[in-house]
Formats: structure tokens, C-alpha cells, sequence
């Protein structure tokens, strides 16, 4: 075969053989688990000789006949098992080893490297293990009496190859993104056009004696037709390329959380100790090159749990702890910036020996150290140098580790905090500023606007059953499995309207973050989304509401709500501010109407039709209305008014007309319909506003 | 299309070509020339306003606004323009509401210092004027801004808006 043919298909096989490496790697970890029922080791056993069967499949393909062969010798290796039962762990470690070396090989081979490892003797040594450890005994000892004579390392990043990928600067995948996402807006403008035509041909008159306007007629309608078609392939298109770039710039943290389960595993043995890793929000994605930048800092990181946090078997036992340690990843990204905690369950720091150790060491006189708090003295150990261990062994006690976390945090603007609790564990908190990244959203409908949930903080959507909602004390409380959770109306908390108790069937999620839950109640959940999240503008960038915003493929802007937020305990609303209901079809015109208001005491409520007005009248009192006469579709606001006037318990609302228009005519119909007052959008400064609305609430009090 | 040539029969016309060319001889008078601010000058309510044309990066229709609930007050809601996430801000409610003849219709996207953008609204698309230098440096060293009140060569009073400085007043009153 022509080498550069050869060089091509390796390359294109090595891609496919660290993926399957990764899947057999995840198998393996689960094949050896003695707390895994029957039905689990089956499935991992099944996804181990699938797996292997395609590596053996795949390499012979490409004519690495030395791979087959080793892929070959594991299958027969892991056909002395049965499926049912765990596989011992000397022989979990030596298919790991084995695993490894062949995709090192891979690797060399797809680099052209000289050293490759000699498959051969990776696949004698497998076969002499087989003869020596004989009939596998059903139950593992354990890593207290078995330790792997090597453990092998955990398998390297892929490497990228020259020739199937480019370099690109990042400032050029900028400046696409920027392209993409005009192009999104021409995309929208073209939808706007169309609508324009669908008006002109409104236009053109219909039924006339001859047929002079039917030509022109045809000619919009083939256009119309022409230009959404064009919207709608230019839409589609700027989605495509949407995905395409989240793909080229991003990567989800599995890439980078999925090997530290090995990690764990090996050096917990290696130590004679049980841990294991959970990883929660590994779905979300990051940018790539941040994703490089942390891989190191994790690794450290977690090795450190292990090796410093996790406890021995014993002494966890002694301590009323699982034999079992756990470490925990968790990942979040809250609009720019990237959250990642490493915890574990083990024994802490101990600031005491900390400090000592400051004053050993000569880092700080026993003065100074004496006058350090808990915060002062965890920041000592990312310090260069600083160690509490006395010895060095190969995994700790040299002082280098955390330095270069914090070292490598820092080179990516980053920052990291330690928290600890003596015997309940200790938490590494990075934060990480991450401009590009996507995570999955629940989309939630509150009125007439649309907010996004991080799905990670959504524990549950469930329709709303009155018989499980209970008034307390501080106000409506819903009861899932077996506790009483606050209920809170989403609309409600933005301050969009008044509370509202959930409808039978209304949406209502459960929200947990932080270790707490709460539900709220929504009017719609349109869906999930899987988009972009961009930080806020700068001049809104404070508000704690709000992780960022998303685009949706129309094009508008969501907000992101900040699942913290949403948990804050709060104060039930005794509603002393009086309630204004501003009525206006116009964004600009209920931003000029809430700031007067707002400046003259008011709390201002905003709808921007009639519909929406009373809906916020049926569920809630206002001390007066501020309407708009021109609503633009549907019920202008003299019909809303006499809609007002109409209902009983609305007849005394105070309410004030305003207008563009300012005749005598407009004045004398909102008069009749039943106004309180009336004035003209051109004299609408501050002060007569308020002093019309005060009038207009004076008199509706003198006449009660 | 090729412009039509003089003809002698047409003295009248040859006369008017004469007297355009004698003044395209005459060397300006560089003292007298007036240098001028180019601005986009609007209304807002009874009062005209501008904004210099170099900060000036957008014009667009106030539309796929989407309001954030517990913003400040003078801030109408984010949108999407140019591939950027900008925030829409009431330039209405910023100058104190003085009332308006139309609901606004227009945002004017502005340039800030370091690429930053806003949008600001206002009521029609706006003129492209040119203000006297001379004007506006006066009206600078007369105010403190952000708003300077220049007065045109028409006698008109022309509020030439700091957009930045404008905007910072309102956060810091905003925050306190």
C-alpha cells in the first residue's frame, strides 16, 4: 500500500481507536465493581467484547496486524469471566495496562514515531498473567491484599494530527462568530420583509372591472414566496453554522473529567485505599482551549484528594465514614465564567499543622502566623515550596502541585479557592472567565417573555396537582417526595406581576442548587435548548439575577436566570408600595411611564396589550391603571377602559389616558368610556403625570 | 452618458458655466471657512438633539428587544445587533422624561470607549447635520455636560449628547 495511503487510514483509525479506548476504559472501571448487580457487569461485559471485538475488527482492516493480535488476546483474556460476575482487579489492571500500550502504539504509529511499544510481548505477558492467575476466583480481594506490581498511567490527551486538522487563530474564529451571527440578523430582516409584502399585496385592490392590479398581485406573491424561501434556507444555514462553530471552539468537560475516573481508581489502589469519582455538569461545554488549560490543575487536583483528603479504609470506618471515599467534580457556567469544585469527603486540612509547618519552614514568624484565619492560612498551601508531609513519596510531599494549579488557574485569568472542614473534607473552587461555551437550557414562558433554567439546576417538571399545594406561613408550599418545598411564581419573583397559585396542570419545576430546592410555577416550558451563553452588557452585567443571555434561532436575546437566585430565601412581599398597572404597546414609552412612576413611589407593573392588562387585574389589586389609547392590535384603550369600567370589582380603579393625539374629540371618548383623567403623550414629563394620577386617585377616594 | 458640450449658440448657458468656474478658481479664504461637527441630530419630544456621527455605528428598527426584568430604570432591554449583545437604554428616561410626540421607533446604536456599544432610542431615523466647531466649543466650555447646548447657525438650541458621560451619571446614580 502507497505510505501516504497507509499514513492516512492510520490516522483516520487512531481517532477511532481513542474513542473506543475511552469506552473500553469506562467498561473496564465498571467490569471489576462489586457493588454492580448482575445486570450491570452483564451490560459492561457486553460493551467490553462489543468493543473489543471492533478494535480487532478495525485494526485488521487497516492492516495493524500487531493491534489485532493484542485486541485478540484480550478477548480471550476476558472470555475466561463469566459475564455475571466482576472480573478480579489484577486482571482489570493488566487489560488496562494492555489498553494503554496499544494506544500508545496507535498513536505512534499515526505520528510516525521510531519507539513504539512491543505489542507482542504487551500480549505474552497477558497470556503468561492468564496461566499464572488461573480460574479467576469470583470475589476480588480487594486493593488491601492485591496491588498491581505498575499501575499504569492514565491515557494521554489526544494528540492533534498535522495532517487532518488546522491550526486556526482564535481572533479568525472570533471574527466567524461575529459573521454568523449578522448573518442570523439578515437572516431576520428577510423575514421582516416578507411580512412587509404580505401588507403591500394586502394593498393592491381587489375586485375591480378589469384585471390590471392581478399582474402586480402575482408578481409580490412569486416574490414573497422567493424571499421567505430565502429567509428560511438562510436560517437554516446560519443554524448549521451555529452548530458547527460551537463544535469547532468548544468540547464538553467529559473530554477532560472522563480519565480522572482512572486516575482515582489507580492511585486509590496504589495507596491501599477505596475512592470513587462522581462527576455532575460534565455535559457542559467549554472552550477548548480553556478545557487544555485545566487538564493538568484537575489531574493534580484530584490525585491530591486521593493521596491527602481520602482517608484509609479504616480510619474512615473509625470515623463513622463509607470505607469508600468520594470525589466529587461539579461544573457549572454561569454567563462568563466557568465554575469547577473539586470536593472530597476525607479528613480536611489541618490548619494547625499548616501553620506550624508556615513557621518550620520559615514562610512566616509564629507572630504572623498566629494572626492568620482559616482563609489566610488555606491560601499558604498553593504557595511554591509548601508542604505538611515530611517525606516525599512518588505521588506527594515535594510542595509542587498546588502551586502549579494556581499557577495554571492563574495563566488563564482564572481564580481557585480552598474551603475546608477538619474530618468532613475540603472543596476546591475554580472559576474560570469562559466567553464561549454552551450549556443545556430549559426554556420557561412567563407572560409574554421567555427566560432560560441551566437544566443541571432542574430536578423535575411536573404538572401542578392542587391537592399537593399547601398554604404556610410563608406562603404556598408544594409537597414532592414526602417534603415541602417553597413554591414560588416565577412571574411573581421577576417582579413581572403579582403572585399567582399555579392552575391545576400549570408547569411547575423543582429547582435545586447549592443544596437546597425550591418549585416554581411557570405558565409554559417550551423546551430545551442547547445555545450559546453569552455574559450580560456590561451596564446590567451586575444584576445577580441573571447568569447571561442566549440567542435563540429567531434571534432575540433570553435571559439566563441564575439558579442560586431563584433559592434565595425570601422575605414574604407585605406589598406596602402602591401598584401602578402601566399599559403600553410600546417598550420605550412603559420604560418613561415606569421611571416617572417609580420616582413618585409607585411600583410599576407593565403589560403591553389589553389581554395582557387584565390578566394582571384578574389576579391582582392596583392602585391605579396608566394606559395607553393606541394599543396597536387588538383592544385599544378606550375599549379596555370601558372593559374596566364594566366589571364590578375594577369599576373604582383609578385610571389615566394617554395619548398621542390630544383633540378635544379623544379627550371627550375617554371621558365616556370612563377615564379618570387624560393627557397627551407631549406633556407626559414627570410631574404632570403624577400629578394627573394623583388627581385622578383623589377624586375616585372623594367619591367613595 | 456623455455630459453635453457648451455651444456658442447658447450664450446664456456659457455665461453660467463661466461664473461656476470663476468661483472654483477663487482659493478658499481658509480663515473664514467654518469647520463643522458632523452629527445625527433627532427630536425627542420639543427638544433637538444629536449625538456626533463618528460615534454613531447603527441605525435599527426598536424591535427583538427583550426587556430585563430589575434593571435599572432607564434601561429598555438587550438585544442582538452586529453579532454583539448591546443594551437598549431609554434616552428619554436618561434626560428626564420631558413627554414625546411618538412612541420611540428607532434605536441609534453608539459607539463607547473600548468597542463597547449601546443603543439608544429615539423617535424617527435621524438628520445628518454638520454643527460649528466654534459652537460646540463654546457650548463645552460653558456646561458640564453630558448634554451641551449648542446653538446652530439658524439660531436653533442643539443638545450635543455625551452618550458615554450621559451613561455614567446614570449608573452612579443608579448605584447611589
Amino acid at each position: 500500500m502507497d505510505d501516504a495511503v497507509f499514513g492516512a487510514l492510520v490516522a483516520t483509525f487512531s481517532r477511532e481507536a481513542e474513542e473506543l479506548a475511552s469506552r473500553l476504559t469506562r467498561a473496564l472501571l465498571e467490569v471489576e465493581k462489586q457493588e454492580n448487580g448482575k445486570d450491570a457487569l452483564a451490560a459492561a461485559h457486553t460493551e467490553l467484547r462489543r468493543g473489543l471485538h471492533r478494535l480487532k475488527g478495525s485494526s485488521g482492516t487497516v492492516g495493524l496486524t500487531e493491534l489485532t493480535e493484542l485486541a485478540h488476546e484480550m478477548e480471550t483474556r476476558l472470555a475466561d469471566h463469566p459475564r455475571d460476575q466482576p472480573v478480579p482487579r489484577p486482571v482489570v489492571d493488566a487489560l488496562l495496562s494492555a489498553l494503554d500500550q496499544g494506544l500508545e502504539w496507535v498513536r505512534g504509529k499515526a505520528s510516525k514515531g521510531t519507539r513504539l511499544p512491543d505489542l507482542a510481548a504487551v500480549s505474552r505477558t497477558l497470556r503468561d498473567a492468564a496461566g499464572a492467575a488461573g480460574t479467576p476466583a469470583p470475589n476480588d480481594p480487594g486493593p488491601e491484599r492485591s496491588r498491581p506490581a505498575e499501575v499504569a498511567p492514565a491515557p494521554a490527551p489526544t494528540p492533534e494530527g498535522e495532517t487532518t486538522s488546522w491550526r486556526v487563530s482564535a481572533a479568525h474564529v472570533s471574527s466567524l462568530n461575529g459573521d454568523v451571527e449578522r448573518l442570523r440578523e439578515i437572516a431576520l430582516r428577510l423575514e421582516d420583509q416578507s411580512r412587509e409584502m404580505t401588507r403591500w399585496i394586502s394593498l393592491v385592490p381587489r375586485g375591480g372591472a378589469d384585471d390590471t392590479a392581478d399582474p402586480l398581485r402575482n408578481a409580490l406573491l412569486a416574490a414573497r414566496v422567493s424571499l421567505a424561501a430565502d429567509a428560511t434556507e438562510i436560517a437554516a444555514l446560519v443554524d448549521s453554522m451555529d452548530e458547527w462553530l460551537k463544535a469547532v471552539c468548544t468540547l464538553p468537560c467529559q473530554t477532560v473529567v472522563e480519565p480522572l475516573h482512572r486516575t482515582v481508581r489507580d492511585l486509590a489502589r496504589q495507596l491501599g485505599k477505596q475512592a470513587k469519582l462522581s462527576a455532575v455538569g460534565a455535559e457542559v461545554a467549554l472552550d477548548r482551549r480553556l478545557l487544555e488549560a485545566l487538564r493538568a490543575p484537575l489531574v493534580q487536583l484530584v490525585r491530591n484528594a486521593v493521596d491527602h483528603g481520602i482517608e484509609a479504609p479504616a480510619a474512615r470506618e473509625a470515623a463513622g465514614k463509607h470505607r469508600e471515599g468520594i470525589i466529587a467534580i461539579r461544573v457549572e457556567q454561569a454567563g462568563n465564567e466557568a465554575f469547577i469544585e473539586i470536593s472530597d469527603d476525607g479528613a480536611g486540612l489541618d490548619e494547625e499543622r499548616i501553620r506550624s509547618t508556615a513557621v518550620q519552614r520559615g514562610v512566616l514568624s509564629a507572630e504572623d502566623a498566629a494572626q492568620l484565619d482559616p482563609r489566610q492560612l488555606n491560601a499558604l498551601i498553593f504557595r511554591s515550596g509548601f508542604t505538611t508531609r515530611t517525606t516525599a513519596t512518588d505521588v506527594s510531599g515535594r510542595g509542587v502541585g498546588l502551586d502549579i494549579v494556581a499557577d495554571a488557574i492563574r495563566s488563564i485569568h482564572g481564580r481557585v479557592e480552598v474551603h475546608s472542614v477538619r474530618g468532613h473534607g475540603t472543596r476546591f473552587v475554580l472559576s474560570i472567565p469562559a466567553e464561549l461555551g454552551s450549556s443545556p437550557l430549559m426554556l420557561v414562558g412567563v407572560g409574554d417573555g421567555v427566560f432560560g433554567i441551566p437544566m443541571h439546576a432542574v430536578r423535575k417538571a411536573l404538572p401542578a396537582d392542587p391537592a399537593r399545594i399547601r398554604t404556610g406561613r410563608s406562603g404556598l408550599q408544594l409537597e414532592h417526595d414526602g417534603a415541602l418545598l417553597p413554591l414560588e411564581d416565577l412571574g411573581a419573583l421577576l417582579g413581572l406581576r403579582q403572585p399567582l397559585s399555579p392552575g391545576e396542570g400549570q408547569p411547575l419545576l423543582v429547582i435545586s442548587a447549592e443544596g437546597r430546592e425550591t418549585a416554581l410555577a411557570v405558565d409554559t416550558t417550551p423546551g430545551d435548548r442547547w445555545p450559546v451563553v453569552r455574559p450580560l452588557p456590561e451596564e446590567i452585567r451586575h444584576l445577580e439575577q441573571y447568569l447571561g443571555a442566549a440567542s435563540l434561532s429567531r434571534g432575540e436575546p433570553i435571559l439566563v436566570l441564575r439558579p442560586a437566585w431563584l433559592l434565595q430565601p425570601r422575605t414574604p412581599d407585605v406589598a406596602t408600595t402602591p401598584r401602578v398597572l402601566v399599559v403600553d404597546d410600546s417598550l420605550t414609552a412603559r420604560a418613561a411611564h415606569r421611571a416617572v412612576l417609580e420616582s413618585g413611589g409607585y411600583l410599576a407593573h407593565l403589560a403591553s396589550n389589553a389581554q395582557q392588562a387584565l390578566e394582571h387585574l384578574r389576579h391582582g389589586a392596583f392602585e391605579a391603571i396608566v394606559c395607553d389609547v393606541d394599543l396597536g392590535e387588538g383592544m385599544d384603550g378606550i375599549a379596555l377602559t370601558a372593559a374596566v369600567r364594566s366589571r364590578p370589582e375594577l369599576e373604582r380603579v383609578p385610571l389615566v389616558l394617554v395619548s398621542s393625539h390630544d383633540d378635544e374629540a379623544a379627550r371627550g371618548r375617554a371621558r365616556e368610556a370612563g377615564a379618570d383623567g387624560f393627557i397627551s403623550k407631549k406633556d407626559c414629563a414627570g410631574g404632570l403625570l403624577l400629578a394627573e394620577l394623583g388627581s385622578a386617585i383623589g377624586r375616585r377616594r372623594r367619591t367613595a | 452618458m456623455n455630459a453635453p458640450a457648451p455651444n456658442e449658440n447658447e450664450p446664456a448657458l456659457e455665461d453660467i458655466l463661466e461664473r461656476r468656474a470663476a468661483r472654483a478658481r477663487a482659493a478658499p479664504d481658509t480663515d473664514q471657512a467654518e469647520t463643522t461637527v458632523p452629527v445625527a441630530e433627532f427630536g425627542l419630544g420639543k427638544d433637538r438633539y444629536a449625538i456626533p456621527l463618528a460615534t454613531l455605528r447603527a441605525v435599527l428598527p426598536l424591535k427583538l428587544v427583550t426587556p430585563v426584568p430589575y434593571s435599572p430604570v432607564h434601561v429598555i432591554g438587550i438585544l442582538r445587533a452586529r453579532g454583539q449583545l448591546i443594551t437598549a437604554v431609554s434616552l428619554m428616561t436618561l434626560l428626564g422624561v420631558k413627554g414625546w410626540r411618538h412612541d420611540c421607533a428607532v434605536l441609534l446604536v453608539v459607539e463607547r470607549e473600548g468597542g463597547r456599544r449601546v443603543a439608544i432610542d429615539c423617535e424617527h431615523i435621524p438628520r445628518i447635520e454638520a454643527l460649528p466647531q466654534r459652537a460646540v466649543d463654546q457650548a463645552r466650555a460653558r456646561g458640564a455636560g453630558p448634554v451641551y447646548d449648542v446653538t446652530t447657525a439658524e439660531l436653533r438650541t442643539v443638545g450635543l449628547i455625551d452618550v458615554a458621560a450621559l451613561l455614567a451619571r446614570a449608573t452612579e446614580a443608579a448605584h447611589g
